[in-house]
């Protein structure tokens, strides 16, 4: 039993003790009753300060995310690094195909653990390895991408590879380059474009040709507006289309030195937008998955409270599984509160609005500075 | 009969919500009153209501309009037949509808409750309600009409 301010009360907590009106004896509401957003209403409007709550009974998918998480943020982070060794390793020529294998062979064990906790990890980013963080997180959205085409365990592994080392060739460019704030200068957007031909260069000779074409052809697109040969439709890889979406997307939710990130929602936008550079079947895939509320999205519920998609429904895009953070003043939660959206008690709730980008940010980070012990983020 | 500050939080909240979630404009037609059973389109959401108003809303539009509506939902997803994600959207909608007409009401004082929202297919659907007159608030949209029930009256004190 734990007492709680009637303000950061949410709908679906349980009273632990009858909440009488005040100074009449009368009972408003009786022990064990399940709160709806018009019970709160009543205790509110009653000036009542505290009321005695049960404490949730964690179900047993909470008790197994609260174990798998803080194992996949560290496989997560030591992906992140081990990828850096091995693209370090391949500029000195000692690269080993088993450290490439054994790393996709991780991400997909974590994958088919559970791929919305992976996908929760690739909103944690760190700007200083951006170039290893973004290869570890666009080979987990084309592994997803690739699973949902219905690959098998040996294709997902090829692909999952292939989207590793996409962007390889950006090791041929100067740190200064693509580390910098400002505009490039069309010389320095020259030398950038070639990464993917400088990629296959490094490739040949080491790995398939399936791998080569994919760091040559990812920013190649489906309506023939890519670079560097213009390729169109079925011309392109059929890996290299997946991994130019897992790609842009990624690119789009992390910051960048010449822009903040985006929200998955307006990633997602922008991508529909030009969806003519894509290929139409592998972004409907994409689209299905990610859903309309994609995992990473800060909302607010029509009650006020503010939480993070932590889960999708397939069938019910509108109703996910969300993280709450904050109460109906904004003020931080005592501990994050998990909320299905598709169970019949919490019908009457909905996701009033996604917050802007910005938000986004600042959110986050007050979210994982005080919740640093819980990886759900 | 349902007085006018009962039904005018349905009719904002279906403008307010409509134009979010589908960037459509409403426009509110003529209303009626009508006598149960409500005569459905092609496709009908039903709403319960229980509390200081009990009845239920029915809200009724044909499949042409509803597959607009949800496409739009869907972030432009085009769904070519009403499958199950295009369903979830109506639904979706109509539940966002009566949870902000809910949250207005409880502003004036008045409390309910609302049941998920039972979505009905088939032109040929007929409810018959417990109250037995009905109000109609047709919506026009560029995208065809879609028409509110609501059957509801206030809890004899």
């Amino acid at each position: 039993m734990q007492t709680i301010r009637v303000g950061q009360l949410v709908p679906g907590m349980i009273l632990a003790q009858d909440v009488l009106i005040p100074r009449t004896g009368v009972t408003l509401l009786p022990m064990n009753t399940v709160l709806t957003m018009e019970m709160i209403r009543r205790i509110n409007s009653f000036s009542i300060d505290e009321v005695y709550i049960k404490v949730p009974e964690r179900s047993d998918k909470e008790k197994n995310e609260e174990i798998l998480a803080p194992v996949m943020a560290e496989t997560h982070e030591k992906s992140v690094a081990a990828v850096e060794r091995v693209i370090t390793n391949f500029r000195k020529d000692s690269f080993t195909q088993e450290a490439i294998d054994g790393l996709v062979g991780d991400l997909l064990e974590q994958v088919e653990m559970d791929a919305d906790l992976l996908l929760n990890l690739t909103h944690m980013k760190s700007y200083d390895n951006y170039l290893f963080s973004h290869a570890v997180n666009v080979s987990i959205i084309s592994i997803l991408i690739g699973e949902q085409l219905g690959y098998e365990k040996e294709e997902l592994n090829q692909l999952g590879v292939a989207a590793l080392l996409h962007d390889i060739g950006m090791l041929k460019i100067s740190v200064e380059t693509w580390r910098k704030t400002g505009t490039l200068t069309p010389t320095e957007y020259q030398e950038v474009r070639k990464h993917p031909e400088y990629g296959a260069e490094l490739l040949a000779g080491n790995m398939s040709s399936e791998i080569q074409a994919v760091a040559a052809q990812h920013h190649e697109r489906y309506d023939g507006s890519g670079y560097p040969r213009g390729l169109k439709g079925s011309q392109i890889n059929y890996k290299a289309r997946i991994v130019a979406l897992a790609d842009v997307y990624e690119a789009c939710i992390s910051d960048r030195p010449y822009r903040e990130r985006l929200t998955p929602q307006e990633a997602i936008k922008l991508i529909v937008a030009n969806q003519e550079g894509f290929d139409p079947q592998i972004l409907k895939v994409f689209l299905l998955t990610m859903a309309i509320y994609p995992i990473g999205t800060f909302v607010r519920l029509n009650t006020g409270e503010i939480g993070k998609v932590i889960r999708v429904s397939k069938n019910q895009p509108f109703r996910p599984i969300l993280s709450l953070y904050f109460d109906r003043q904004g003020e931080l939660l005592g501990q994050p509160i998990r909320l299905d959206l598709s169970e019949d008690v919490n019908h009457l709730l909905y996701i009033e609005e996604t917050l802007s980008a910005s938000e986004h940010k600042k959110l986050s980070e007050r979210v994982a500075t005080a919740f640093s012990n819980r990886p759900w983020g | 009969m349902l007085k006018a500050e009962f039904i005018n939080p349905f009719i904002g909240a279906a403008y307010d919500i409509i134009k979010r979630v589908t960037e459509i404009e409403a426009t509110k037609g003529e209303l009626s009153l009508a006598n149960s059973p409500v005569r459905g389109d092609e496709v009908n959401v039903v709403i319960g209501v229980t509390g200081d108003l009990k009845g239920q809303i029915i809200f009724c539009l044909s499949e042409a309009t509803a597959l607009v509506f949800a496409s739009r939902m869907l972030m432009n997803l085009t769904t070519e037949t009403f499958n199950e994600l295009a369903k979830s959207a109506i639904c979706e909608m109509a539940n966002m509808i009566l949870g902000r007409a809910v949250t207005s009401l409880s502003e004036r004082g008045y409390f309910c409750t609302l049941t998920p929202p039972a979505l009905l297919l088939g032109k040929n659907v007929v409810v018959s309600t417990q109250v037995l007159k009905f109000l109609v608030i047709p919506l026009e949209t560029k995208y065809g009409p879609i028409t509110i029930n609501a059957a509801l009256q206030e809890k004899q004190a």
